[in-house]
């Protein structure tokens, strides 16, 4: 068999396999077809090592051959040619996708791994195996990507999966919640990807990333955009890339992320998805390098979400939200990094860190063992209670400096007062309207019921509605 | 003027009342590092016990029992029975069973068929939508109920699907029919739910939906965790060390900073507070003005505010108090101040919000309202037609009877079936369930006596070796084991401190912590030192692990900083390798660690025991025990467990604890009577003392002869992995070697079958494990990082034996036992050695099961909810995800297999010596008056059992049904998931 082929087949696996799963848990949970818990694992197990397996062989392939490009061209799925219009699929192996597609399947099977022991007999436990088959096809797709439409789909495929992850637990109100304002960060910031990707095929007629970022292999080529095209653009993509990797101004949202199980948060938070912003501008660098405006403004935004990072997460108290947030400074060097145009030291530091963070972030629940141990070997406790922010500096100055740390930067609230206030207020008119509409339709006022059940009936009740009158119909199982 | 500051300052007075009083009612625990088991509704210990669940939903609004379908899943099981169900009926208060609620049908009738299957409660609208939807449903679970007596057109149904749907949807109408007749008022009932008191700001989330709370919350929660961080944080909250209120004011008044909507008036609030400097209390009482809270129901708002976030209030309370051991305490009247800014934060929000939605602040208004809506949304609620056909329909009733009934008959039908609510059914549901396992357990005890009898025929042999492990009931089944493996051994239990009270510091520890019962506050230090030639080589040990320790502070540190993050996460590709081995392989790869870690280990150790000094305290002089001390502790632990003689060549005494990782409840494993500590240093230090010549011959001059030839040996069971390890082994003498091999393999083979019995209760383990995987099972529990449930921990307790091992040797108990040595015979006419150890026994032993009880029942209010989404916070304790209250209590994993009953304690003993015990003793006397713990004694010699009730004994005279017998424990778990009844395991006897 030839090389081309060779390598196609191994190329494809990398994609295929992932949707294979998908297919597979998602199909099963349309028609209720409830899977037991170890074959969930084992499937999942089996088809991500297949998986990896795949992106090992290509990059053993492309190391042989001295190979550094490989673009799988899947077709056009959408072409209208008089608007210019194509849903082109292309799929392509470098120096850059290569690692981090690695990365994302190492770390997504270890914690798939984890999580069949932690979630053991979670009622959740199928929908969040659904849950990570849809998040590992994003994070496939989006390492892979040849064209802006084909990196569009796997990154919403990442941003809805996270968020029903924060909200995994859905009988409690505060993860939904959270969940949703995720969500909404998530949706603005694709908003800006989608104008991006509108802009580009504008000017260049086609999404695909060669047309405008060149067609050598990472990262040598050149954009072929003007340098305020690039500006333009790369503008958008930024806010893109700003919502996903929860960079400053859009931080707040890292901490209520916090609400899923540990491994989600860990593998989402901590090191996946949080990168996947700095991912993105990797792999427009050319288009940076053709607008230092663009460099400035990205290099501004790294560094100040660094040094925000690490102010919240020298304050906050919760070791959740402190890695959280300790990863964000990283990524805020890495754009830094990017910014500066050191693109194989953010490779390295942006993968260093996934796997870094991943791992303090599934020990976090044995924090106070791990204190304890500390201050064992130390022989003394650790306190820190002398510890001052720059004492040097006046009171009042050194409290408006910690107050801006503890309520994360004010950036909810900012955000809160611009954008969200106004929305919610247009919702509440439309509910308003909607009940008053009702009232007039039913003739009297309708209201909720609220009688008050045992915690779990009101699970059954929810569950099964046949179970209020069925007196014995005892299918909700606790297992 | 004058009248007006006395009427201010006694204000004030009733306020710090107040906040003294509901302090009880927070729960009791401290920061997470030690976790002591206690009763959750400690607050109404002086009430009986159905009393007090109900005052507990209406406080914490906690479920006093488990749901009604969950009681008939059991009763399905058998686990209920008829007979439980009418012997607790009867017990109700007031009731009236023989009367006649309508012609034909007695109360009992009626309440039996209510009781048969749960009743639904839904509301009119739910009903129609559903009746609509499902009535085709019905007749299939018309023919499931049990015990209806049927009249002869419902037998005709049976046969008859068509039939049985119109004659239902004919009796359902008929019933709806007299509910529409006679318009009957539901809510004269139960009236008392209704006026209960509610906060201003839970007034209007009523009424409008308004969620002020959840605003409030969040701003308090992140400023409570940050005032009390134990040392987390990198940066500390400025100015904390002036206490809450300071700190507050100073923080929120801090320039360039924003507050959310609701809040923008804090700032301008608390800069008027800081102008005319007013303290906490000054400005709780101006905002219980605008709340318009008067002296009657000040006591009561107070309360409720601070439940708004019990957990943080819980644990500020406990730092206040001078005895706990936290690193960073707080002063006293924080409390105070926390309930203050609560206060004013909710009256922001509260003008903040009738600002927005253009509504006056007239509470009086809001209550009538409220009212209004209720009473409107009482006789909705409980649509009382629905509620008389599921009753009728039980009873056979036919739909032409129901149609015939007069108004007073028909209202006397409702009334009684409203009288017989939920709470109630529920209340002899639980019962009836208690009752069922305490008959099944007198009666095992009953007839495993002829056993007992049998085997003391046989010639008596002197013991082997006697071991003494603590009473915990996870020791219950090692204990067994040990009996099967070698039947001539002899097994103890005594409390898990073996009368040794210290505070204790390991040679690689930091702190002295201490190793005793909570309520004992020990005077004693004991440390471990390094063996003294050993003493060069450890320092060279203990300065490499300082290395380390330093090495991984900087690193902990270091990876959430700036640069060192940036170092560390560049290198940090290295850290896959451990990672994924450790998630793949996690008992090989810890085996691999721990091989590595030794090079820091410290080497070979002995107690410092001896004290020099004449007084206990922490210099090196004046660290252990006097002679005398020590001959106190040996003859107080051997007088309690009844070993005075016949003492076999080796004692083995043996302390328990627990290890697992990713688990901040990992204190609440271990050993209660260590006060959530590990017990082998308690077991090491008194196996030290009884064989130390000099104690000894201290024990003799008092009358305790010791043969020369006893050696007590300590040791340390791992309940989570099942490893037992022995301390001091150099110290055997050559004489007793011999034996103690045999011990160790015999406790060896213990071990194994003590986890392959565990491993039955694991999903995770298969049913056909083998002993060796079972061990290797467990093993690799302890060492999962994944593992949420390292061990089932007390789970399932439900009985405490006190006595002579005797008489419960080789009966099969499940796990599920406390086993309290005790032998009356040694003991004084007054029963001084039982009121010592009751002292103990009750309240701990009570306290871990109505710990688990209530987190059983309700997961989420008296529990802390599932461990998966826990975040550790300040060191203090857990939240459930990003921010929310702190949650005490044991969590939905630890208590999922459990089953929430009272303990029941079977004592051997007489009723005149119990009785006096009871009298004397204040703790015991509540916790068994008011019916928290079940007691009964008995008597082995006459075979009888007598059964504390409503204030006496009465004889258990019920006829002996007979048990299995069984050679092992193994061939009667062998295959079982679920709870086992009891057996007698013949193999185990002496």
């Amino acid at each position: 068999m030839s090389f081309t082929v060779l390598i196609t087949y191994f190329c494809l696996g990398c994609v295929l396999f992932p949707a294979l799963l998908l297919v597979v848990l998602g199909l099963s949970a349309l028609i209720s077809l409830k899977i037991r818990e170890s074959l969930v694992v084992v499937l999942t197990q089996w088809i991500a090592s297949l998986g990896l397996v795949c992106a090992f062989c290509v990059l053993g392939l492309m190391l042989s051959s001295g190979e550094r490009f490989v673009t799988i061209d899947v077709g056009d799925w959408v072409s209208i040619e008089q608007e210019q219009f194509h849903f082109h699929i292309r799929f392509i192996f470098d120096r850059l996708s290569i690692p981090f597609l690695i990365l994302s399947l190492v770390l997504c099977l270890t914690v798939a791994t984890f999580t069949r022991r932690y979630l053991h007999r979670e009622p959740g436990f199928n929908r969040f195996f659904l849950l990570y088959a849809f998040f590992l096809n994003g994070i496939v797709l989006s390492s892979v990507a040849g064209t802006i439409e084909t990196l569009f789909f796997g990154w919403e495929l990442v941003g809805v999966s996270s968020a029903l992850l924060v909200a995994f637990f859905v009988d409690r109100e505060s993860p939904v919640q959270n969940g949703q304002r995720v969500w909404g960060i998530y949706r603005f910031a694709d908003s800006a990807f989608l104008l991006g990707a509108l802009a580009m095929h504008h000017f260049t007629g086609h999404g695909d990333f060669a047309a405008f970022v060149g067609t050598e292999p990472w990262p040598e080529s050149q954009s072929a955009l003007t340098a305020n095209q690039a500006f333009l653009v790369g503008c958008l993509l930024l806010v893109a890339a700003c919502g996903k990797s929860a960079l400053v101004p859009f931080s707040g949202w890292l901490a209520r992320a916090m609400e899923g199980p540990t491994p989600s948060t860990a593998i989402f938070y901590g090191a996946l998805s949080i990168h996947l912003g700095a991912y993105l501008l990797l792999r427009v660098s050319p288009v940076l390098e053709s607008s230092i405006g663009l460099r400035v403004l990205i290099v501004a935004i790294g560094l100040s979400t660094a040094i925000t990072g690490w102010l919240i997460s020298r304050v906050g108290c919760d070791v959740k939200s402190v890695l959280a947030y300790a990863s964000l400074t990283q990524v805020g060097i890495i754009v830094v990094e990017i910014g500066v145009g050191f693109y194989y030291l953010a490779l390295i530091h942006l993968v260093g860190h996934a796997c870094l963070r991943t791992m303090q972030l599934l020990r976090a629940p044995t924090l106070i063992t791990d204190y304890q141990a500390i201050e064992n070997a130390l022989g003394n406790r650790l306190s820190n209670q002398d510890v001052a922010i720059a004492g040097w500096l006046p009171r009042s100055v050194q409290v408006s400096i910690y107050r801006f740390g503890y309520d994360r930067g004010y950036m909810d609230l900012i955000l809160d007062s611009i954008f969200i206030k106004s929305f919610k207020n247009f919702f509440l008119w439309a509910d308003r309207q909607e009940r008053r509409w009702a009232d007039f339709l039913c003739g009297e006022t309708t209201q909720p019921s609220k009688i008050e059940l045992h915690p779990e009936e009101q699970l059954a009740l929810e569950s099964d509605s046949e179970s209020i009158i069925g007196a014995t119909s005892y299918r909700k199982e606790v297992q | 003027m004058n009248s007006n500051v006395v009427s201010h300052q006694s204000r004030k007075a009733e306020i710090l009342a107040c906040v003294e009083h509901l302090a009880h009612y927070l729960p009791s625990q401290g920061p997470i590092q030690v976790f002591v088991h206690h009763n959750t509704l400690h607050a109404f210990e002086s009430l009986k016990f159905e009393e007090a669940v109900l005052r507990g939903k209406e406080h914490f609004g906690g479920e006093p029992y488990w749901s009604e379908a969950r009681y008939h899943r059991e009763s399905q099981c058998g686990r209920i029975s008829h007979e439980d169900l009418v012997a607790e009926m009867q017990l109700l208060p007031s009731n009236s069973i023989d009367a006649e609620v309508m012609p034909g049908i007695r109360q009992s009738k009626l309440r039996m068929a209510m009781l048969s299957a749960p009743i639904k409660e839904v509301s009119a609208s739910q009903l129609d939508w559903l009746v609509s939807e499902t009535l085709g449903e019905l007749p299939r679970f018309l023919f499931e109920q049990q015990d209806a007596t049927l009249s002869p057109e419902w037998h005709e149904c049976r046969e008859n699907p068509t039939k049985a749907r119109r004659l239902l949807r004919d009796l359902y109408e008929a019933c709806r029919y007299n509910t529409e007749k006679f318009s009957f008022n539901a809510k004269s009932i139960n009236d008392d739910t209704y006026s209960r008191y509610r906060r201003p700001s839970e007034l209007v989330n009523h009424l409008y939906g308004w969620n002020l709370d959840g605003l409030v919350n969040e701003l308090l929660i992140r400023f409570c965790a940050a005032f009390l961080d134990q040392g987390f944080a990198g940066l500390q909250l400025p100015g904390r060390r002036d206490g809450l209120w300071l700190s507050f004011l100073e923080l929120y008044t801090a320039p360039f900073s924003l507050l959310p909507d609701w809040a923008t008036s804090l700032k301008r609030a608390l800069a008027r507070i800081q102008d005319e400097s007013l303290n906490a209390i000054d400005v709780l009482e101006e905002s219980l003005q605008f709340f318009e809270v008067t002296d009657d129901t000040l006591d009561e708002f107070l309360t409720r505010s601070a439940m708004v976030l019990p957990g943080w209030a819980g644990v500020i309370s406990q730092l206040e108090e001078s005895g706990s051991n936290a690193t960073i305490k707080v002063p006293h009247g924080t409390l105070l101040q926390f309930l203050s800014i609560r206060v004013l934060l909710d009256r922001l929000a509260m003008e903040y919000t009738c600002r927005q939605q253009d509504i006056d602040i007239d509470y009086a208004r809001y209550r009538q309202e409220l009212r209004r809506e209720q009473e409107l949304r009482a006789i909705q609620e409980k649509d009382v037609g629905f509620l008389v056909f599921q009753v009728a329909k039980r009873l056979g009733l036919l739909p032409e009877k129901i149609r015939s009934m007069a108004q007073s008959d028909w209202g006397a039908l409702v009334k009684e079936i409203l009288k017989f609510d939920s709470l109630t059914r529920r209340r002899v549901l639980h019962c009836a369930y208690e009752r069922n396992y305490r008959v099944a357990i007198f009666n095992a005890i009953r007839v495993h006596q002829q056993h007992i009898e049998s085997a003391s025929q046989r010639p008596q042999t002197p013991p082997v070796y006697q071991t003494i492990f603590c009473i915990d009931d996870r020791e219950e089944s090692i204990r067994r084991h040990l009996e099967e493996v070698e039947p001539q051994c002899e097994t103890f239990g005594a409390a898990g401190f073996f009368a040794v009270a210290m505070n204790y510091r390991g040679v690689a520890e930091a702190h002295y912590r201490p190793q005793c019962p909570v309520n004992v506050k020990p005077s004693h230090y004991v440390r471990e030192e390094p063996v003294f030639s050993a003493v060069a080589d450890d320092e060279k040990r203990s300065r490499r692990r300082k290395r380390v320790g330093q090495f991984s502070l900087l690193a902990h540190a270091g990876s959430r900083s700036l640069l060192g993050g940036a170092i560390t996460s560049i290198l940090g590709s290295f850290a896959t390798f451990p990672l994924v081995a450790r998630i793949l392989a996690p008992r090989i790869t810890s085996k691999l660690r721990k091989r590595v870690g030794s090079i820091v280990q410290p080497p070979s150790t002995e107690l410092h025991l001896e004290r020099q000094a004449s007084i206990p305290g922490m210099s090196f002089e004046s660290l252990g025990f006097s002679h005398d001390e020590m001959a106190n502790i040996v003859i107080r632990l051997l007088q309690d467990i009844g070993l005075l003689s016949g003492y076999s060549k080796l004692v083995a005494i043996i302390g328990h604890g627990s290890s697992s990782l990713n688990n901040p409840h990992e204190s609440a494993y271990n050993c209660g009577a260590c006060c959530g500590g590990r017990g082998g240093a308690n077991a090491r230090a008194f196996a030290w003392m009884a064989n130390h010549p000099k104690v000894r011959r201290l024990i003799s001059e008092r009358g305790l002869v010791i043969p020369e030839d006893v050696y007590f040996i300590g040791g340390y069971h791992n309940t989570c992995n099942d490893q037992i390890q022995y301390y001091d082994l150099d110290r055997v003498p050559a004489s007793h070697r011999s034996l103690f091999r045999k011990l160790e393999s015999d406790l060896h083979e213990a071990r194994r079958r003590n986890a392959h019995e565990r491993c039955r209760r694991f999903e995770s383990a298969s049913l056909d494990i083998t002993l060796s995987e079972a061990l290797n099972h467990v093993e690799q529990r302890s060492e999962d990082l994944s593992q949420v449930r390292p061990e089932y921990n007390h789970a399932t307790n439900a009985l405490c034996l006190v006595g002579s091992r005797k008489w419960s040797r080789g009966l099969f108990l499940d796990r599920r036992s406390f086993l309290v040595s005790y032998e009356p015979s040694r003991d004084d006419e007054r029963g001084t050695v039982l009121e010592r150890i009751l002292q103990a026994v009750i309240p701990v032993c009570g306290g871990i099961n109505l710990e688990y009880y209530f987190s059983t029942v309700d997961p989420e209010v008296y529990g802390c909810g599932s461990k998966l989404p826990h975040n550790i916070t300040s060191l203090v304790g857990v939240m459930s995800g990003a921010a929310s209250d702190l949650r005490p209590g044991l969590s939905a994993q630890m208590v999922e297999i459990h089953e929430p009953m009272r303990l029941l304690f079977v004592v051997q003993s007489d009723a005149k010596t119990m009785r006096r015990i009871i009298d004397s003793n204040a703790a015991i006397n509540s916790l068994v008056e008011n019916r928290w713990v079940q007691l009964a004694i008995f008597d082995p010699k006459s075979n009888e059992i007598l059964v504390y009730e409503n204030n006496q004994f009465v004889t258990w005279d019920q006829e002996k049904v007979p048990i299995p017998n069984v050679k092992k424990s193994q061939e009667w778990y062998q295959g079982h998931r679920d709870p086992l009844p009891c057996a007698s395991v013949v193999g185990g006897m002496q």
